[in-house]
């Protein structure tokens, strides 16, 4: 293991760790525009170049890899020299759009500008080059390539990531251009990531584009809740409304990326109506809203009835593996503890989709929920029913009376998946006595006997299970507002009505009596 | 003087093979062959050739690089990609004696264990390439080169590449880049090309004219060679001289040989007026005046001291009646047009330095344009990924310091 | 539907086959293309993507980058002439001026007949025979206007 001494610091790096890895590992910031830890090195904007003991020029710490006894310098005033230098001619052909560029905020010409530059421009307007600007590449992407630094990350992204080399270079000297084919829209599930990799407002997010200033927005950790691959995510929000997702970068699941389906999901969660008040049938037949401490006695009330007159087993718990774990594990407990069913489903699928199943050979995953693992690592799948099909039939055919119905509308459609929403439909006509936890109104809802109205991804404190296995935890960016309520408080409601004694008041709560489950089991 | 190089140029029938070889051609392939592979570049080290396209490394060192019994393909690359301004030696060697090129490349190609090789031609000189093309025919037919090297179980391929117009293609590790069928973006060193180069192998480049001397260096031994030009200067040279001279051309000299004596000896003395400055390497290295000129001589070492550089040899000679910002953004220009643009400061430096030139020449510059012009070349300098950079720091820096007044007096009173 | 007709297809099997592998004969194969069908246009170069697996872009892009190939349709007669050094000192821009007043384009232009395109160039190893210009394989050195003009008239009666 190579040892380095870096702005006086003494530290040791695995074989193979280049300078700017290095200084990473030890907190210092190396100013640099090409470099991306999930790409491969470049070495051509020159920010990152540093002093080295013996060498004499500034090497590129990105290429530079360290060796044994190295000391390297980051902040002298050669290297600042050379850094202000790049800047300034990155600066001169660079427009000054920062009034009416999304990038302002969080863009590295700007930051690095106010660290290393501060400079005043030496170049007539007329002496600027002159590049493409607001170039439409498609439904994800817009591109300005007069801001463009070339960088050519986005190259390096459609070369190495997704194979498939959109976006290229054309032309030579300072009159290249990014772009792509003709300028053509951009036909790849992932190219949203090049709006990521983008150091400055070249290719910014059209789903984003003038909507919101950076600096308003916060920022919540989640997982994406798009399908079972679990790329961890960056909700940013403000005052209740999501602006957009982010990758989080995590080595192990999703690098720095996620797909384009994965990114727009956050629309989904507003289209439609939201289901605002539980509400439940009466005698005539129609649903009306009633307090919540009302809806739950009710159901607490009916299912113990039809528990002591037809059997524990006529009650089905059907999940959603869309859920959090925590809310499905308040589900089982309820259900199979207090209640005393065996009988729990949440497969939704036509076939049996495999979690870890792949769609592409970059990220997404066949099955489009987020927590199917959970789901079946709680136990919430049926040999008997095998599935939601079987849970129709036994349904219709009097074995299951009732049944406690977590439904979240999957946030990426698939056109075989596009029945499976009138498949819950049929499965509620078909019982005597059903509770339904959703987000949105339906038509179908009319014909439940009760319906809670629930939060929805983003909206709900908790963990998912990836198809790894991994338990990951996310956020809630927002709230719902009003009586809708997180389907782990609505199973913790269910459960004190029915007389446990436990208190189950917070996330932390959960997770002890999960852990001593785990253990016991 | 031996001529190593031009010793039979002006004969018409040279590019003949039968003709090469009555005149002593392919006799050092045949000696090399005898030899043991690494005594080959142990010959040429002794004989302190240096390279020729403009870096002036030593030949035999370079070849000594190339780590053998890798298990990996060893690549030797001729560069004939002769763009540098001022410079047309080795179109000369390429059109008239085309067979010392091939009788070098396969002295090389044998020492370095090499098996397929490529000249990398710039695509202006196509029909240059026909000429060596037939002369490859040539070799291939008298069983010369292909499965046996001149009788040798060795086999030998040599292709032309032709390049499609790109200065910076000239830079090995662009030319190497631009072979693999990529824009000819220079790559970061290390790694190098002896270790890893075309197609992640180990790769020699070497200039037409430094592969041109391998044969003579062979057959006449190094001793032979290192007795001519100087210390360390070893050898003879090709300048191309151009310009305000009455007999513009190449002329093999010894390194060594004074300046003043190839402008008014060889090439028949300055024209059109007294003699003002004097770029003796190609554009890439710094101008000296007419002063400057005096008791200069033609070796890498002497021309560092006066301040300049040997480099590719392209002497261009400039009278008093030419106007120094005027040559200046010429260069500028060529400078801003070949830079392929991949790292900063050269793309933007390049492009902006030729602007600010411009319009300086046009009359609409000022004079703080001209100290901006030295702040550019600061920042550009030996921040770059390859030297064109500096390629076009050494003309704006010596031009401005040397001929500050005629730039001055462009500016807008 | 551009494509390669049978002999451009034997010179193309010819290319490959110097190369270890294949991408190295991506520029080679550009410029049989170019001889092909005058210029790198994009149906051009989607051509020779499709033809040796690389996308269309990534061609464009290689194209672009050298001079050498044009970006748009170039002469019959293509004139490149040296603006460098050399050439500059020796008299290019009485030839440039004389080109533009024969052929009444600018560098860059071509004439409406589609026979001459002209453009400056960079230095083409002919700095002892300046000034000097090239049209396609061929070299025209020791140039004076009047020798523009000879040039162009032959070149017109080819």
């Amino acid at each position: 293991m190579p040892k380095l001494t870096i702005d006086d610091q003494e530290i040791e790096v695995p074989a193979g760790t280049t300078i700017i890895q290095a200084a990473m590992h030890a907190g210092i910031d190396i100013p640099h525009y090409c470099y991306h830890e999930d790409l491969p090195i470049d070495g051509n904007c020159r920010m990152c170049l540093v002093e080295v003991e013996k060498m004499p020029k500034l090497p590129p710490s990105c290429a530079t890899v360290v060796t044994d006894g190295m000391v390297v310098k980051t902040r002298t005033d050669k290297v600042k020299e050379a850094v202000r230098g790049v800047l300034e001619f990155l600066l001169i052909n660079h427009p000054v759009d920062c009034p009416v560029c999304d990038q302002a905020g969080e863009c590295r010409l700007q930051d690095y500008y106010m660290v290393y530059g501060l400079h005043t421009s030496e170049i007539p307007l007329e002496m600027k080059v002159r590049k493409h600007k607001a170039v439409d590449l498609g439904p994800m992407v817009v591109l300005d390539s007069e801001r463009c630094v070339l960088c050519s990350r986005c190259i390096r992204f459609f070369d190495h990531v997704t194979h498939t080399g959109e976006m290229q270079f054309f032309g030579r000297g300072d009159h290249v251009e990014i772009g792509t084919f003709e300028n053509r829209p951009l036909d790849n599930p992932y190219s949203g990531n090049v709006v990521d990799v983008c150091p400055v407002g070249a290719l910014t997010s059209r789903d984003f584009r003038f909507k919101c200033r950076v600096w308003f927005l916060l920022s919540t950790d989640s997982v994406c809740g798009g399908c079972s691959t679990g790329c961890n995510v960056r909700i940013d929000h403000r005052d209740g409304t999501i602006f957009r997702l982010l990758p989080r970068r995590n080595v192990d699941i999703n690098k720095s990326w996620m797909c384009d389906e994965g990114r727009l999901t956050y629309h989904k969660l507003t289209s439609g109506e939201r289901l605002r008040l539980p509400a439940a049938r009466g005698r005539d037949g129609m649903q009306a809203p009633m307090k919540w401490s009302d809806a739950i006695s009710l159901v607490d009330t009916t299912l113990r009835d039809i528990a002591s007159r037809h059997g524990q087993n006529s009650i089905l718990g059907f999940a959603s593996p869309s859920a959090t774990n925590e809310a499905l594990f308040l589900f089982k407990l309820y259900l199979g503890d207090r209640i005393g069913t065996s009988n729990f489903e949440f497969r939704l699928a036509s076939e049996d989709k495999d979690a870890t199943a792949e769609e592409d050979q970059v990220l997404r995953h066949l099955d489009k929920h987020p927590n199917s693992i959970g789901a079946a690592g709680l136990g919430l799948a049926s040999d008997s029913l095998g599935g939601i099909d079987g849970a129709i039939v036994a349904a219709s055919e009097g074995r299951i009376e009732a049944a406690v119905i977590i439904y979240l509308k999957p946030l990426v459609e698939r056109p075989a998946d596009r029945d499976l929403e009138a498949k819950v439909a049929k499965l509620v006509e078909s019982l005597e006595f059903s509770v339904v936890l959703t987000s949105h109104k339906a038509e179908w809802l009319a014909k439940a006997n009760v319906v809670l109205p629930v939060t929805q991804w983003s909206e709900e404190e908790g963990t998912y299970t990836n198809f790894q296995g991994t338990e990951q935890a996310a956020g809630a960016a927002i709230s719902p507002g009003g009586e809708i309520l997180p389907i782990w408080q609505v199973m913790a409601r269910l459960l004190k009505t029915s007389g446990d004694e436990r208190v189950f008041s917070s996330q932390a709560d959960i997770a002890a009596v999960r852990k001593t489950a785990s253990a016991e089991s | 003087m031996n001529k190593v190089l031009l010793a039979n140029v002006d004969q018409p029938d040279q590019t003949n093979i039968d003709k090469y070889r009555e005149r002593g051609g392919y006799q050092g392939l045949q000696k090399a062959l005898a030899m043991e592979q690494t005594a080959v570049i142990d010959e040429v080290k002794a004989s302190g050739l240096r390279g020729r396209g403009g870096a002036g490394f030593p030949t035999g060192m370079k070849w000594g690089f190339v780590p053998r019994n890798t298990g990996k393909a060893t690549y030797l690359l001729c560069n004939a990609d002769e763009s540098e301004p001022g410079t047309f030696k080795d179109r000369l060697l390429l059109e008239r004696d085309p067979h010392m090129l091939i009788e070098g490349m396969a002295i090389a190609c044998y020492a370095l264990d090499c098996h397929l090789s490529y000249i990398y031609i710039r695509g202006e000189y196509e029909f240059v390439a026909y000429t060596v093309q037939k002369a490859l025919d040539e070799a291939y037919a008298a069983k010369i080169l292909g499965p046996s090297l001149m009788g040798k179980d060795y086999p030998l391929d040599i292709f032309i590449h032709l390049g499609q117009g790109a200065y910076i293609c000239g830079e090995e590790t662009s030319l190497i880049e631009s072979l693999e069928g990529y824009r000819g973006y220079p790559r970061l060193k290390p790694p190098f090309p002896a270790v890893s180069g075309f197609l992640a192998s180990p790769t020699v480049v070497n200039n037409v004219e430094t592969l041109c001397a391998v044969p003579w260096i062979v057959k006449n031994g190094a001793a032979a060679y290192s007795a001519m030009g100087t210390e360390k200067s070893k050898g003879t040279k090709l300048f191309s001289i151009s310009g305000h001279v009455s007999k513009p051309g190449t002329y093999e000299v010894e390194l060594g040989y004074p300046l003043m004596d190839l402008i008014n000896n060889e090439a028949g003395g300055v024209t059109g007026g007294k003699l003002k400055a004097v770029i003796p390497g190609g554009s890439s290295v710094p101008v000296l005046t007419a002063a400057e000129c005096e008791g200069v001589t033609l070796d890498y070492e002497a021309l560092l001291k006066a301040g300049s550089m040997l480099g590719s040899g392209g002497v261009i000679v400039f009278n008093d009646t030419v106007k120094m910002p005027e040559v200046l953004s010429v260069i500028a220009d060529f400078y801003a047009h070949e830079s392929c643009g991949q790292c900063t400061p050269c793309r933007e430096g390049t492009g902006w330095a030729a602007k600010i030139l411009r319009n300086l020449v046009a009359g609409k510059g000022k004079v703080p344009d001209i100290d901006l012009l030295y702040k550019i070349a600061d920042m550009m300098e030996g921040k770059t990924i390859c030297p064109l950079a500096d390629a076009d720091v050494m003309p704006i820096r010596s031009f401005v310091t040397k001929f500050r007044s005629e730039f001055e007096s462009f500016c807008a009173s | 539907m551009i494509q390669f007709n049978e002999e451009a297809m034997r010179r193309y099997q010819t290319i490959i086959s110097h190369y270890p592998e294949k991408r190295a004969a991506v520029l080679p194969v550009l410029t049989l293309a170019q001889r092909e069908f005058g210029w790198i246009s994009p149906e051009v170069a989607d051509y020779v993507g499709n033809l040796m697996g690389y996308p269309p872009s990534d061609m464009l892009s290689v194209a672009t980058f050298y001079t050498m190939l044009h970006k748009k349709p170039a002469g019959k007669y293509h004139m490149e002439i040296c603006r460098n050094v050399s050439c500059w000192l020796m008299g290019t821009y009485a030839c440039v001026d004389e080109i533009k007043r024969r052929l009444k384009i600018e560098p860059g232009g071509i004439t409406p007949d589609g026979k001459f395109s002209f453009a400056l160039t960079e230095c083409l190893g002919s700095c002892g025979t300046a000034p000097a210009m090239q049209v396609g394989d061929r070299y025209f050195e020791n140039l004076t206007p009047q020798k523009i003009g000879e040039i162009i008239e032959k070149l017109s009666n080819e």
